[in-house]
């Protein structure tokens, strides 16, 4: 680690493959207490037998590792679209809330819900086919991609950097006070919707797990291929402009991507928080800013980031529940200031 | 002589305080802990919570009331007053303008700010738990100034419930019950108000007490514990078999889900006085053989 350390500008890659085990060992880690804590004991020869189909335990099967499986899924998400929207930003405070889609995908949720009466429908989703998104993560898809259009008519299109990241600020200001105002309204289930608001994993099913396996495998390669794109464009705009890239294309796919990723993670776990800032700017410290080793570094980050959260969440106060998004923002905000003050020492 | 003047004195010193003279200034504690004085017998009063405007109605002030929260729709009367907005949602302004003597709040509303800026009298209740129902109604005698009607009122409740419980006691067997206030989930709490009701009930709650009146629970708390009846207060009942892992739970699979909404939500979810009829509710849901 202090070797990775010293060298966080050109870390070798022995180094990066140490970093990248040990966050595939803390995933493992944390898959495997995820599974086995929870609100309800269980013990683990129950588990174990349960996990091989020897003995029909839904407590295991139907709700703790769809939910494990699914906070990792949603933390991918979230640490590949922050990883993206930094690179595309240059700015290592961008997050996948930026560009409003988060906001956007929220308000989408949320005005489906009101129209269709029912907040449980955010959580229980009409399975058509089972691998396609369900008609929340559409909606919250839609809400994503308008908000994020808005944001790009806004600031006269994805070339001006600074110009996007104040519109995305307001689009996002915006329909959260929309979102909110739809609350009041259906105040009834206000409740409900806070908690959505604040990130609920409770109700992750398999669905939920095979969407978000099915957007980012779909995503990953193609955010992969735009990594040498991410690494031009940290050399500044115009030096990217001249190695001859079509960088609005590129820049648009980009935000395309990382919208769905953001939409996705909002219509099955809500607005969570934290994770698609920390997890890339933690990871840059110790992989190095090559986008096509920090985007799958990040998607790592956040999974274990979110199911450790999620894992807190459950555990702290069982057999009731925090909400996730407290706790990624308690395990977030500190973590994220020691960086900043340690970056500050280091300068 | 002497002694004719006391007594005399006491007669009538004791019949003034009868009728309400030598009541006021009166100084009271909220529930947020705050000593609240009132100048005089409150004449014009505005509730921010369905229960409080059903309480005051039914100690038969309801012609006080000059405006309510926009919930609150029992009785009949209260539907034309002007709304003033929800708990999260009031207009302090619009409420200021009406000039009330006195705006009974709940704790949670953050209304007493604003509005003792504004020099209105506000009062916070915080009703929770079964005999903090009774609590709030003596309360809002002593600050109305209707002791006896609020004694008559707490009697009445009571006899109403007990009632309801003389009948449940002929039920053959005591349910498990899952409670689902909303699909966060959100539940309830065996000593919350509507814990007792499902005790009254004769059924069981699932839900451990150290979990406090209205927790937020895991959904794997639920399918462990398998309970027999399911107690909705949303619109949710047609998904509880959609969620991961719930499908086997007993209440789902014998369909003994009742889902209570609306008028029937309000009389379970309103710790006021019709908390019987909600109660009532309750006893055909968890033993349907009871006629």
């Amino acid at each position: 680690m202090i070797n990775a350390e010293r060298q966080q500008h050109s870390p070798r890659g022995h180094a990066r493959a140490w970093v990248f085990l040990g966050l595939v060992g803390l995933l493992g880690l944390a898959l495997v207490l995820g599974v086995g804590q929870g609100a309800v004991y269980v013990s683990p020869n129950e588990i174990l037998r349960a996990l091989v189909g020897a003995e029909d335990n839904p407590i295991v099967t139907d709700l703790r590792l769809p939910r494990v499986l699914g906070a990792m899924g949603v933390g991918a998400a979230l640490g590949l679209a922050g990883a993206a929207f930094q690179g595309l930003f240059r700015n290592p405070l961008a997050d996948p809330y930026l560009m409003g889609s988060a906001a956007g995908a929220a308000f989408g949720v949320t005005l489906a819900v009101s129209l269709a009466g029912t907040l449980s429908a955010a959580y229980s989703s009409s399975q058509v086919f089972a691998a396609l998104p369900s008609y929340v993560t559409l909606v919250a898809f839609v809400g994503a991609v308008l908000a994020v259009a808005l944001t790009l008519v806004l600031s006269g299109g994805a070339s001006r950097t600074h110009d996007l990241i104040l519109a995305g600020v307001v689009v996002g200001a915006v329909l959260t006070g929309l979102t909110t105002y739809l609350m009041l309204k259906d105040a009834d289930r206000i409740r409900a919707v806070m908690a959505y608001t604040l990130g609920n994993l409770s109700f992750m099913g398999w669905e939920g797990v095979r969407a978000m396996a099915l957007y980012l495998v779909l995503s990953l390669p193609f955010l992969w291929i735009l990594g040498r794109t991410l690494n031009a464009l940290s050399l500044g705009e115009e030096t990217a402009r001249s190695l001859g890239l079509p960088l609005l294309g590129l820049k648009l796919l980009v935000i395309g991507l990382a919208t769905l990723l953001t939409a996705a993670s909002v219509a099955y776990a809500g607005i969570i928080g934290f994770v698609g800032l920390v997890a890339p700017h933690a990871l840059r410290r110790l992989v190095g800013g090559d986008y096509r080793v920090l985007l799958p570094a990040s998607a790592l980050g956040g999974a274990v980031l979110l199911t450790s959260a999620d894992l807190l969440a459950r555990v702290l106060t069982r057999p009731a529940e925090l909400p996730v998004g407290v706790v990624t923002t308690m395990l977030g905000g500190p973590f994220f200031l020691y960086l900043l003050w340690r970056g500050r020492r280091n300068v | 002589m002497r002694k004719l003047f006391w007594s005399l004195f006491l007669v009538v010193s004791y019949s003034l305080s009868a009728i309400g003279f030598a009541q006021y200034p009166k100084t009271l504690t909220d529930d947020l802990g705050r000593r609240v004085t009132l100048q005089a017998e409150p004449k014009k009063i505005v509730t921010m919570l369905p229960s409080l405007t059903e309480t005051l109605c039914a100690m038969g002030a309801c012609e006080r009331l000059v405006a309510t929260d926009s919930f609150s729709d029992w009785p009949d009367s209260v539907k034309k007053l002007p709304k003033m907005g929800g708990l999260f949602d009031a207009s302090p302004e619009k409420i200021v303008a009406l000039k009330p003597d006195l705006v009974l709040i709940s704790v949670y509303g953050k209304l007493q700010e604003p509005l003792e800026r504004s020099g209105i009298t506000t009062f916070a209740v915080k009703t929770e738990s079964y005999e903090d129902i009774f609590r709030t109604t003596r309360l809002l005698g002593e600050i109305l100034n209707q002791k006896s009607a609020a004694e008559r009122l707490v009697a009445q409740i009571q006899q109403q419930i007990y009632a309801q419980e003389t009948r449940a006691a002929k039920a053959k067997d005591r349910p498990t019950v899952y409670y689902e206030i909303d699909p966060t989930p959100y539940t309830v709490g065996p000593d919350s108000f509507i814990g007792t009701l499902i005790t009254k009930a004769r059924g069981q709650n699932i839900i451990p007490k150290e979990l406090g009146n209205f927790p937020r629970i895991s959904p794997e708390l639920v399918v462990q514990k398998n309970p027999q009846v399911i107690v909705l207060t949303h619109p949710g009942a047609a998904d509880l078999a959609k969620r991961p892992g719930w499908a086997q739970i007993q209440a789902i699979r014998t369909n003994r889900v009742c889902g209570f909404t609306g008028e029937a939500d309000n009389l379970l979810s309103r710790p006021g006085p019709r908390v019987a009829e909600g109660l009532k509710l309750l006893i055909a849901c968890l033993h349907p053989e009871l006629k």
